[in-house]
C-alpha cells in the first residue's frame, strides 16, 4: 500500500501534507495529555515495534508468506491517536532510511495508513467490543473486524488517490502524467487485492495477537495501564487548530483542482488566468525564449521530423554534458575546500 | 542417563527413530547443495539481516569523500527533496531520461559504486512499477492511438462499464504514460537512494530539524531508530530459537499462531521497555522537553551547491517546457 514517489502529482502530496499537519498536531496534544512525559519513549519504542512487525513473514494457506501491516493492532492496543504517531514514525523511517514508499508521497501514505487505517480499525473494534471484559470473545472478534475494515478502507483511499491522477493531471494530448489508471481501474484493483488477501490476513493476525494477549498479558488490552494515572488529564485548547483547519479547507480544493496543470507549472497564459496578469519578468523571459538562436531546437533548413529529432537530442545531450561538467567542477571545488579545512 | 528413544551408538544408528520416521526438515542451502523453498522463519531472518546489512553498508558509503557526502546534511536533504519535486514536474520522456543520466553522474561523483546504484534503482523500479503499468500499455485498459496491433477479436464486447474493443493493441498514449511513470519513479528512487547511501542515519534524522518538524517528533524518531535494532535482535532471537528446535516442518496454522504470539510477546516487551526507558530518562533529569546537542555548520560550497541545484533544475524543467 506504500505509494512510491512519481505516482502522485506534487500538488496532491502537498494537499495531503496540509491535511495531515492538523491531524498530527492534535495527535501529539492528545497523547501528551494522556501519557504525560512517558509518551516519548512509548511512542518511540511503539514505532520501532510497528516497523519490526511489518517485517514479519506470516505463513498463508497457499504455502507462501505475506506481510501484515499491524496498524489495526496498534489502534487496538494504543488507541487511534497514539497509533497514528507510531505509524507515522515507522513510515518516516521506512521512507527516509530504507526507500520504501516515497519521500513526497509520505504525506499521502500517512493519510491512508496513519490516519484512515487506525481510526477505522479503532471505531470498528469499539463498535463490536463495546465495554466488554478484556477476556471476552467480542474483543478479538472486534479486533479481527477492525483489522480487516481498517486495511480495506485505507486501500480504498489509496485507490481513489491513484485513480484521480489521470483525471486531474495529463498533457494536452491526454497522456496521463502520473499514475495512468482511472478510478474505474485503480479502485477495483486495490480493493480486489485487499479484500481477498491482505484484509483477511490482517484480520487473522490482529485477532490472534489479541487472543494471545488475552491469554498471557491481559493488562495490555486495557489502555489505562499505560497511562500515568496519578495526574488528571489537562484540558487542551484547539482554537488555533480550528483556524488552521478552516484555512486548509478553503485552500485544499484550490490545490487539488488547479485547472489540470500541476502546481507551479503554469505557462504565461495560465498565469494570466490565475493572477489576472502576466508577471513582468515572466513576460520578458518568454519573449527571450522565442529569440533563441535555435528556435524550437531546429537548424535552419531542417524540416523533416528525423533531422529535427536528432537536433533535439544533440542539444539536450550538450545541455546534460554542461550540467555534468558543472557537477564535476563543483566536486573539485568541494575537494579544494576540504583540503583547505584539514 | 540417556534420553528415551535413543539407541546406543554401537547399533550404528545415532539418529533417534522418531526423527527418522518424520519428514526430514530441509537444512539451509550449502555450497553445491540443493536449494529449497524458504519458510517464514528464514524469510523473516533474512529481511532482518538485510536491514542490518543495509545500515552497515550505507554507513561505509557515507564515510567516503564524495560530492554528496561533503555537503551539509540539511542542504543535502533540502536539495534532494527539491530535486524529487522537480522530477514530478516533467511532461516529456527525453528530459526525464537526461535527468536520470545526470543522477548517475551524481552517484559517480559521490563515489557510490555504479553497479550498486543501478541494481538498487533500475532492477527494483522496472520490476514493481513495470508490472504495475504493463496493462496500461493496451487499449483495453486505456483507449488511444494504436501503435502495434497484437490481436483481432470477432466483435466488440461490453462488460458492465468496461468496453473491450475489436482489436488488442499497444497504444502510443499507453507507451508514453508507462515510460513517463517508470522514468519518474526511477528518478525519485535514485534521489532517495542517493540521500540514504551518503548520509549517516543519525545525522539524517537530525538534519530533519531544518524542515521545521517539531523537536518532539525528531526525538521520537531518533529513539525509535535506536530501538528498532533492539527489537529486530529480539525478533531474530525468537525466530532463531524456534528454528533450532524444529525437527520437522510444522503446519501453517501452527506457524501463524507462532508468528502472532511472537508479535504479542514483542508488544509486551515493548511496553515494559518503554516504562524502563522512561524511568531512566526521569532519573537523568528529563523534564518533558528534549534537547539536541548536535550542531551543523554551513560552508561556502553548501551555498554554491544550493544555487547550482536550483539552476540545474531550472534548465531541466525549462528544457522540458520547450517540448510543449
Amino acid at each position: 500500500m506504500h505509494i512510491p514517489d512519481g505516482y502522485l502529482s506534487p500538488t496532491t502530496c502537498l494537499a495531503f501534507g496540509a491535511a495531515m499537519v492538523p491531524a498530527w498536531t492534535v495527535a501529539v496534544k492528545k497523547v501528551k495529555c494522556w501519557l504525560r512525559s512517558s509518551y516519548v519513549p512509548l511512542m518511540a519504542i511503539g514505532a520501532a515495534f510497528s516497523f519490526t512487525i511489518m517485517m514479519y513473514n506470516v505463513p498463508i494457506p497457499d504455502g507462501t508468506t505475506a506481510h501484515a501491516v499491524g496498524g489495526g493492532l496498534l489502534a487496538v492496543v494504543l488507541g487511534p491517536w497514539a497509533a497514528m504517531i507510531c505509524i507515522t514514525i515507522a513510515l518516516a523511517i521506512q521512507a527516509l532510511l530504507f526507500g520504501d514508499g516515497g519521500v513526497w508521497t509520505f504525506t499521502a501514505n500517512c493519510f491512508n495508513m496513519a490516519l484512515v487505517l487506525p481510526f477505522v480499525s479503532y471505531w470498528v473494534y469499539r463498535l463490536i467490543s463495546g465495554n466488554s471484559d478484556p477476556a471476552a470473545t467480542r474483543r478479538w472478534v472486534g479486533a479481527a473486524a477492525g483489522g480487516f475494515f481498517g486495511l480495506v478502507t485505507a486501500a480504498l483511499f489509496a485507490g481513489v488517490e491513484l485513480g484521480l491522477q489521470p483525471i486531474l493531471f495529463h498533457t494536452a494530448k491526454g497522456v496521463p502524467l502520473y499514475c495512468p489508471y482511472p478510478l474505474a481501474v485503480a479502485v477495483p484493483a486495490m480493493l480486489f487485492a485487499h479484500l481477498l488477501i491482505a484484509g483477511p490476513l490482517e484480520a487473522v493476525v490482529t485477532a490472534l495477537v489479541v487472543r494471545y494477549l488475552q491469554s498471557y498479558n491481559r493488562d495490555l488490552l486495557s489502555l489505562r495501564t499505560l497511562s500515568d494515572a496519578t495526574s488528571p488529564p489537562a484540558s487542551i485548547s484547539y482554537r488555533k487548530l480550528w483556524w488552521a483547519l478552516g484555512v486548509v479547507i478553503v485552500l485544499a480544493p484550490l490545490g487539488l483542482l488547479a485547472g489540470g496543470t500541476a502546481w507551479g507549472e503554469w505557462g504565461a497564459e495560465e498565469m494570466r488566468k490565475l493572477l489576472g496578469f502576466i508577471p513582468a519578468g515572466m513576460q520578458r523571459l518568454s519573449g527571450t525564449w522565442s529569440h533563441a538562436p535555435l528556435p524550437d531546437y531546429s537548424l535552419p533548413g531542417s524540416d523533416s521530423f528525423w533531422s529535427s529529432a536528432i537536433v533535439y537530442i544533440l542539444c539536450a545531450l550538450l545541455a546534460v554534458g554542461i550540467i555534468c561538467l558543472l557537477t564535476y567542477l563543483f566536486s573539485r571545488f568541494q575537494a579544494a575546500e576540504r583540503k583547505e579545512l584539514s | 542417563m540417556k534420553p528415551p528413544g535413543f539407541r546406543p551408538l554401537a547399533d550404528k544408528q545415532p539418529i533417534p527413530i522418531w526423527l527418522q520416521e518424520k519428514t526430514p526438515f530441509p537444512m539451509p542451502r550449502t555450497a553445491g547443495g540443493r536449494s529449497y523453498r524458504r519458510g517464514f522463519i528464514e524469510k523473516t531472518l533474512a529481511s532482518i539481516a538485510d536491514v542490518v546489512k543495509n545500515e552497515v553498508f550505507s554507513d561505509f558509503l557515507a564515510g567516503r569523500q564524495g560530492l554528496l557526502q561533503g555537503l551539509d546534511p540539511r542542504v543535502k536533504l533540502i536539495s534532494i527533496l527539491f530535486l524529487i519535486g522537480t522530477a514530478g514536474l516533467f511532461h516529456h520522456i527525453l528530459p526525464l531520461l537526461l535527468f536520470n543520466l545526470w543522477l548517475f553522474w551524481l552517484a559517480r561523483s559521490s563515489q557510490i559504486p555504479i553497479k550498486t546504484f543501478a541494481k538498487r534503482v533500475w532492477i527494483v523500479v522496472p520490476l514493481f512499477t513495470g508490472i504495475l503499468v504493463f496493462p496500461a500499455l493496451f487499449n483495453v485498459v486505456r483507449p488511444g492511438t494504436p501503435l502495434l496491433v497484437l490481436f483481432h477479436f470477432q466483435h466488440a464486447v461490453k462488460l458492465a462499464y468496461w468496453d473491450i474493443p475489436r482489436e488488442l493493441a499497444i497504444t502510443r498514449e499507453g507507451l508514453t504514460a508507462a515510460a513517463l511513470l517508470l522514468l519518474r519513479v526511477g528518478a525519485s528512487v535514485s534521489l532517495a537512494v542517493l540521500l540514504t547511501l551518503t548520509t549517516r542515519w543519525n545525522v539524517l534524522l537530525k538534519a530533519l530539524s531544518v524542515l521545521r518538524i517539531p523537536s518532539v517528533f525528531l526525538t521520537v524518531l531518533e529513539m525509535s531508530y535506536r530501538y528498532i535494532f533492539l527489537l529486530l535482535q529480539t525478533t531474530s532471537d525468537m525466530f532463531m530459537a524456534r528454528r533450532s528446535r524444529l525437527a520437522e516442518r510444522s503446519n501453517s496454522r501452527e506457524e501463524r499462531r507462532f508468528v502472532t504470539s511472537a508479535m504479542g510477546t514483542l508488544w509486551g516487551k515493548t511496553t515494559a521497555l518503554s516504562h524502563e526507558v522512561h524511568s531512566a530518562m526521569l532519573a537523568r533529569g528529563y523534564t518533558g522537553s528534549p534537547r539536541s546537542l548536535f550542531r551543523f555548520e554551513m560552508r561556502p560550497s553548501d551555498w554554491v551547491w544550493m544555487v547550482l541545484v536550483f539552476i540545474i533544475a531550472l534548465v531541466f524543467v525549462g528544457g522540458d517546457r520547450v517540448f510543449g
